[in-house]
């Protein structure tokens, strides 16, 4: 994060010097007051929605819709307490219902529950990344801008963009399980990993074309 | 149909509470200060991620980028006015929807390029705003792999949304 921040404003206002170096500081402190115009209406959202999911977490709902989705997030979060599995719970159902503001405050108590220690876990970062590549069941906001613009078929893209943001996260999942481990003392790098993981592979291949072709003669290879 | 879903989640909710015997006043109460707290912690976040924005747009980064990044995508086939929207989508979910309206103005509706922006912009998420306020109530301040994985994610979206655009 650090990296991508100082970049884009290090080439940003490289650029600024050279074709308008009056405009520096002003964009930046503009960038602020959008920030705090977005944090008002964040805080409506959230005061809302907050007090939503407090009548569901007093009345228990929230347990209850934990429980229905058990089966799927126990094995996707491995090891999470019953209140991480709660908020988890009501991070992924809003956001595939398209509750977008009951998601997020639900996603932040989910990640602060989920901390262990001084780096972020696996897990934590599974929850980062399910949500970033979120599937959306109704694109709603889109399929009316695409109504109110004289489509003929406005809702002809939910099935191109279920598909397409399905295989997203999908594949998110499995490279979040892939590169993303706990408790490694000397990580190796994406590169190291991915070689290994090739090693591997080519490694199995061969074991399973010797063993068809020598008929088991080197079984129990490593 | 879909515009009731969400209000009538709501009253059924309400009237569950009033079964359950559960203080509704006073569960807005407690709503609206966590609400108050939770947007002093994700303030910072927003702030530092908004300054970045505005300036990759008013230094035109953003575009010099897209019509460089416009050559390789289109090796992927993703059309050259896709590669802007591409680069705005994991900052900025209202800029995301700006430049859907302006691609749609131009080309049409139902035009090959406004059907991929609509999907692009419907399967995707604000990356970088994500990853940030997530992490607002927590001590440990950097990801180990969410944020590349999730841009990874979102080009392989983008390709195949804009595959699809053209047998669907």
């Amino acid at each position: 994060m650090n990296l991508v921040f100082t970049a884009i404003v290090l080439v940003s206002s490289i650029i600024l010097i050279f074709t308008n170096p009056s405009e520096v500081f002003p964009s930046m402190i503009e960038g602020v007051g959008g920030a705090i115009d977005l944090c008002f209406k964040l805080c409506a959202i959230y005061a809302v929605w907050l007090s939503v999911l407090k009548i569901m977490e007093k009345t228990g709902l929230d347990s209850g819709l934990a429980r229905l989705l058990r089966p799927v997030i126990r094995r996707l979060f491995k090891g999470e307490s019953d209140e991480s599995e709660k908020w988890i719970s009501v991070n992924l159902a809003s956001n595939m219902l398209g509750m977008g503001g009951a998601s997020t405050p639900a996603g932040i108590k989910a990640m602060a529950s989920m901390e262990k220690g001084a780096k972020a876990t696996a897990n934590m970062d599974l929850l980062v990344v399910i949500n970033a590549t979120s599937i959306q069941l109704i694109p709603a906001t889109i399929i009316a801008l695409r109504a109110s613009a004289g489509s003929g078929n406005p809702s002809s893209i939910i099935a191109p963009t279920l598909i397409s943001s399905t295989i997203a996260t999908v594949v998110g999942v499995v490279l979040t399980k892939l590169f993303s481990k706990d408790n490694e003392d000397n990580k190796p790098s994406i590169t190291q990993k991915l070689k290994m993981k090739l090693h591997d592979f080519i490694k199995r291949l061969k074991t399973k074309n010797s063993t068809k072709s020598k008929n088991k003669k080197s079984g129990g290879r490593p | 149909m879909s515009i009731y879903i969400l209000p009538v989640i709501i009253v059924a909710l309400f009237l569950y509470a009033i079964v359950k015997r559960v203080k509704v006043y006073d569960c807005f109460l407690e709503g609206g200060r966590e609400g108050l707290a939770l947007v002093k912690g994700v303030f910072p976040y927003v702030a530092t991620i908004y300054i970045a924005i505005v300036l990759f747009k008013v230094s035109g980064l953003s575009h010099h980028l897209a019509t460089a990044l416009s050559v390789p995508m289109g090796y992927l086939g993703i059309p050259p006015e896709i590669t802007e929207l591409m680069m705005l989508v994991p900052i900025s979910g209202s800029g995301t929807i700006a430049l859907v309206e302006e691609v749609i103005a131009e080309f049409g509706v139902d035009s090959y390029v406004a059907k991929c922006a609509s999907v692009v912009a419907g399967g995707s998420e604000t990356i970088f705003y994500i990853s940030a306020v997530y992490l607002s109530k927590c001590k440990v301040k950097h990801l180990n792999r969410a944020i590349p994985i999730s841009l990874f994610c979102t080009l392989l979206g983008t390709v195949i949304g804009c595959a699809l655009c053209r047998v669907m």
